[in-house]
């Protein structure tokens, strides 16, 4: 394929951004995948639909998920790609890595795929782009020696996600990454080998920042968070109304339930903890005063997903207060009696939340042995994908 | 030997996916009216035993390995 052979995708070279044609052409430079990639991604943009299938049997002996199965529809034109499978690879909680590790992870892939990778899925996993079926399994047992293990996919529960938590930010309430771990080792039949009417997200964040956008992409969200009451220096408050903060404008008018005032003659920041919804709008604009309570756990909330079978659903309150502290029996036991009711309730692609939405709040609960609380807030409910101003 | 699963059982499982195209685990414990938890440990002594593999047509099945 010549230079200018691909006039629609080199419009994807412009402009101030990083572009992902640029560096699939310094990929194609040493490999004929990457190469021809370029050319049925401009024959898609010429025709206007996907050229590419996915599915199928590929794998590695043993597990069931992790690799997905691609091809292209035009195997004559684009020999190279005829076969473009992706491996998901568990990323370490937080995504802390050594140069090393890289180093290693491009090296085997370089060895055996097309050399692309993208750092990270929207999942949270190493996604290694572009391999055929008989490469799969060296590839895997590579990565397995260099220590590394293949993620979830298909009908699993995925990868498990969580934000960076207390290794970089003070306001984690919970340990978002010992979390992530434990609960990774103690489900890895549940993520290699798929056994559910359809794919189940588990994602941690520390604080209800939500770093990992969990309330909008997990059916399982832990959302750290605290039980007692927000803890305030008055002294900071004062500096900071002293050097020209609008209290008023940017935090007690903008706390979503009034629960904070500021006195003008006392010259103090009140609370009202019960009104409290710990949204973190305070303490992300005076973080020098405030900070997150000392009795600290997670809320659980359920059923967050992109559409599918039907609409986009943000997750909803499960259990407000949930000590988080290792082994984390409390989680896995309630894990444990929500796939149950799925799995056994549940039809082919049918999410957790859809389930829950067809059969009823009232009879998940029951069958999870959980009593209804007032937080748990099933409606309204709206789009995460709509923005308000 | 994970606990709970028997070389009976893995037979039972075998047998039954040689009546099928591919089947859920769901479909397999309920044919075989045994309690799924168990049906899942032995499928996945299965895979590891490279006699069924995975599937995916929009969701996830086993089938007998296909050989």
């Amino acid at each position: 394929m010549a230079d200018n052979d691909t006039p629609l995708i080199d419009e994807l070279e412009k402009g101030p951004w990083p572009s992902y044609i640029k560096e699939i052409k310094r990929a194609a430079k040493k490999n004929a995948a990457a190469k021809d990639l370029l050319g049925v991604q401009e024959l898609s943009f010429q025709e206007r639909i996907t050229h590419w299938k996915h599915g199928g049997i590929v794998g590695v002996t043993g597990y069931g998920a992790g690799v997905i199965g691609r091809y292209v529809d035009a195997p004559d034109k684009f020999p190279a790609v005829e076969m473009f499978h992706t491996m998901r690879i568990n990323q370490p909680a937080g995504w802390f890595y050594t140069t090393d590790a890289l180093r290693k992870i491009c090296d085997i892939w370089e060895k055996y795929g097309s050399g692309l990778t993208n750092f990270h899925g929207s999942t949270g996993d190493i996604i290694l782009l572009g391999t055929n079926t008989k490469s799969l399994q060296p590839c895997f047992d590579e990565l397995t020696e260099a220590g590394f293990d293949l993620g979830g996919s298909g009908s699993a529960l995925r990868t498990i996600s969580c934000c960076v938590g207390p290794a970089r930010c003070e306001y984690s309430c919970i340990d978002t990454l010992d979390i992530c771990a434990n609960l990774t080792q103690e489900f890895q039949d549940e993520i290699h080998r798929p056994r559910w009417p359809y794919k189940f997200k588990i994602k941690i964040s520390g604080c209800p920042n939500d770093g990992v956008a969990a309330i909008a992409r997990a059916d399982f969200t832990i959302i750290g968070t605290w039980h007692d009451t927000l803890r305030i220096d008055q002294d900071e408050v004062r500096k900071y109304v002293k050097n020209g903060f609008d209290i008023r404008g940017l935090v007690t008018e903008k706390c979503p339930t009034k629960a904070l005032a500021w006195d003008d003659k006392e010259l103090k920041l009140n609370l009202r903890t019960a009104d409290c919804v710990r949204c973190m709008h305070c303490i992300n604009k005076m973080p020098k005063a405030l900070r997150p309570g000392v009795d600290r756990g997670a809320t659980i909330l359920i059923g967050g997903k992109a559409p599918i079978i039907k609409g986009a659903y943000l997750s909803w309150v499960l259990v407000p207060f949930m000590k988080m502290e290792p082994p984390y029996d409390e989680a896995k036991v309630l894990l444990r009696k929500i796939w149950e009711w799925w799995d056994e309730n549940g039809r082919s692609r049918e999410r957790i939340a859809e389930l829950i939405e067809r059969m009823g709040l009232k009879t998940f609960l029951r069958a999870v042995d959980i009593k209804p609380v007032p937080q748990m807030v099933f409606k309204p409910r709206a789009n995460p994908y709509v923005f308000f101003d | 030997m994970t606990e709970g699963v028997t070389e009976e059982l893995k037979d039972k499982i075998l047998k039954y996916l040689g009546t099928v195209s591919k089947a859920k685990n769901r479909d397999v414990a309920r044919a075989l009216e045994i309690d799924k938890a168990i049906v899942d440990k032995g499928i996945a002594e299965l895979a590891k035993e490279d006699k069924i593999e995975y599937i995916y047509l929009g969701t996830s099945y086993i089938q007998l390995k296909q050989k």
